[in-house]
């Protein structure tokens, strides 16, 4: 058990228009010693799966709403969302917005109802 | 990939503050203007992480002459004097033209603009926009959706600029580049196109911008065969956040430290104060903090410790300053900035040099305009602080307003089918269909490569440069790009984020390059260029660096004033 410590354990969602059948989850690892915002998480995951779509820019402020995202049920901003060495946390498109792919919304088109 | 076409006046490429301006300006002269954003507009780009100071002379004390002879000073005499006295002139204009739009100030308790004195400035000139960089972008955002002449494609990646086809060649035409929703290429015809991309801060792996600071803008032009100058110049802020790992790109304000303010400073690993008081401008101060890193004085992640904590002001006084998103941030990723020591190293901040413009944001290439930050230089070796946000609206206003007299003026040319086919393939070669890759780029690729190009930027072009390390840095440069030759990934219509980081990362290296060739030819230290074989301010390099492309060549050449 201690070795997981050392790790994230991520459920990301899966979207992909061109497969809208195949959508889901999709299990990943990041190894972190440190705590990790949900945003550098993101990126984390990007980095080891280029498959993976998420946004990557910031205003390091936690004011501009580039990563909103869903966190375990919730939705959030990413990059003062934290996530701890051990914990497991699910990741999905912010509930407000429509999906572009993946966690990536659209922030134009707000979801119908 | 299939090719879309679509037909503008004015083309805008990038969404920060000053394309936002320039769309405002062009769109008010009777244009039709598209602008374009690789990101959503006011969710991505630079304009987001700036604090919200701006310059303008408005202390009854104050004149333009001053802001000028300020401007010239702390830029270490090589900005274009007629591009910082504009600065100067229209600055304050620009005050009026953006509260018209929608962005608010601070104000005093009568009720006047709340002025701040930033080292450097002879006189109180710093302003504060409500709500920073993030207020900002949103006010001139919804002042851009409320104009009825101004289309925005957000999530749209411009991949390079089209020539006309002969007689006009030497004109640009338009544009080409992907929408990442669909995945289209997008061919764009336009009568003329403004840049206003920002800088390439992304090439230095202690930054504080977001990962849009690639300098796609800077490559456009310069393919197009506009001339770049002073590329050596980047301003590295004396405080950018190296640990923890969350925050990193994060900055803590050196401004803050001053006696008048909250009176810290910045220790070493034992303690040791490392910068004087009063605070010297950004250059020096952060000469002063590499100087202690390189003599072993750093903590344990590299950097240097940003502290307030004992602030002879007290903890109410330094807990009110604090009391901004920017560390309300910080305080989210456990670290309370009023009494943690923070990690903190220069890290780059602003790109002074970029497509040499002159006051009207003309390029050179006929149908081309461009404004700060990826367009120089306005500043020099230096840059004071507020000079950036008063440079996007200032020069984009003006960029915005010569490319819509340009479109008012020219016809829609057609494109040359050279530079068409061209820019098409340069694109189509880098994606593979299922099954056929042959040199496919894998997960890791991508990001260690980009690291590796960051990281030995950082060692040889960062604060300290000399000719063996830049000799070195650009055969690394150089393997990198070998590295990425032929490399190709996976096309995927929607969002294809692998194919942005493998563009991207070409583009870097492209820039890393010019900033190498020009920081071999100055041969002297000045302002945030600064050489340890060559430690000296020379007389003969009172000029700007400059590079133009040839063939396949760069050619860079000192430029007279």
């Amino acid at each position: 058990m201690e070795q997981a410590s050392g790790k994230i354990h991520i459920k990301a969602y899966r979207f992909d228009p061109a497969n809208p059948d195949q959508a889901g989850f999709q299990s990943y690892t990041v190894p972190t010693a440190e705590p990790l915002s949900v945003m550098a998480l993101m990126a984390e995951i990007h980095a080891l799966d280029e498959t993976f779509a998420c946004r990557t820019s910031t205003c390091f402020k936690g004011q501009c709403g580039s990563c909103l995202v869903r966190v375990n049920g919730r939705d959030a901003l990413g990059c003062v969302t934290m996530v701890q060495p051990g914990e497991t946390v699910t990741l999905e498109p912010h509930s407000k917005y429509r999906v572009v792919r993946d966690l990536v919304v659209d922030f134009s088109q707000p979801q119908e109802g | 990939m299939g090719t879309v076409r679509l037909e503008t006046e004015v083309l805008v490429v990038g969404g920060g503050a000053a394309g936002l301006r320039a769309a405002l300006a062009a769109a008010e002269a009777g244009c039709r203007v598209l602008l374009l954003n690789k990101g959503p507009v006011a969710r991505s780009g630079i304009t987001l992480t700036a604090a919200g100071g701006m310059q303008a002379p408005l202390h009854p004390e104050d004149s333009c002459e001053l802001f000028l002879a300020d401007t010239l000073r702390c830029g270490y005499e090589i900005a274009d004097k007629s591009l910082a006295w504009t600065l100067a002139t229209e600055a304050a204009g620009e005050v009026r033209e953006m509260e018209r739009y929608g962005v608010k100030f601070v104000r005093d308790e009568r009720g006047e603009l709340a002025l701040g004195r930033f080292p450097g400035q002879s006189q109180p000139r710093n302003i504060f926009v409500k709500g920073g960089g993030v207020g900002l972008a949103a006010a001139l955002h919804a002042a851009c959706k409320r104009q009825g002449n101004i289309r925005i494609l957000d999530d749209f990646f411009v991949t390079g600029l089209l020539q006309a086809a002969p007689p006009d060649a030497r004109t640009v035409a338009g544009v080409m580049g992907i929408n990442l929703r669909s995945g289209e290429q997008t061919m764009i015809r336009a009568r003329s196109v403004v840049l206003a991309t920002g800088g390439c801060q992304q090439l230095w792996a202690v930054n504080d911008c977001p990962s849009d600071a690639v300098g796609d803008g800077l490559i456009h032009a310069y393919r197009a065969g506009a001339e770049l100058v002073d590329m050596e110049m980047v301003l590295f802020y004396p405080s950018v956040i190296v640990w923890p790992p969350s925050l990193k790109g994060a900055f803590v304000h050196y401004e803050f430290l001053a006696e008048a303010i909250l009176d810290g400073n910045v220790y070493d690993k034992d303690g040791q104060a490392v910068l004087p008081k009063p605070l010297p401008v950004r250059d020096q101060a952060m000469l002063l903090m590499h100087r202690a890193i390189e003599q072993g004085r750093s903590g344990e992640h590299g950097g240097l410790y940003w502290y307030v904590g004992d602030s002879a002001k007290g903890i109410d006084v330094v807990r009110k300053k604090l009391d901004l998103a920017q560390y309300n941030y910080l305080k989210a990723h456990g670290v309370d900035p009023a009494t943690d020591k923070i990690e903190v190293a220069p890290g780059a901040h602003y790109l002074m040099g970029g497509i040499s413009i002159d006051s009207n944001g003309e390029t050179g290439i006929a149908g081309l305009f461009a404004t700060p930050e990826c367009a120089g230089n306005v500043d020099g070796a230096n840059r004071l602080a507020g000079s950036g946000i008063a440079a996007t609206q200032v020069f984009g206003a003006r960029a915005g307003r010569a490319a819509s007299r340009w479109a008012s003026g020219n016809a829609l040319l057609e494109l040359d089918a050279t530079s068409l086919a061209e820019e098409t393939e340069r694109i189509r070669c880098r994606l593979s269909s299922a099954g056929s890759a042959t040199n496919r780029a894998t997960a890791a690729d991508l990001p260690l490569l980009r690291r590796r190009l960051q990281e030995t930027v950082q060692l040889y072009a960062g604060v300290s440069r000399n000719q063996a390390g830049l000799d070195r840095l650009r055969e690394e440069v150089g393997q990198v790009r070998l590295a990425l030759q032929g490399k190709q990934v996976a096309d995927r219509k929607s969002f294809n984020q692998a194919l942005m980081d493998l563009l991207q990362l070409e583009t870097l290296c492209e820039v890393a390059e010019l900033v190498v060739g020009s920081a071999l030819l100055r041969e002297e230290s000045r302002g945030h260029h600064y050489r340890s074989d060559f430690p000296q301010t020379r007389e003969r390099w009172l000029c700007h660096t400059s590079v133009v492309r040839d063939g396949e060549k760069a050619r860079f050449a000192a430029k007279p004033l």
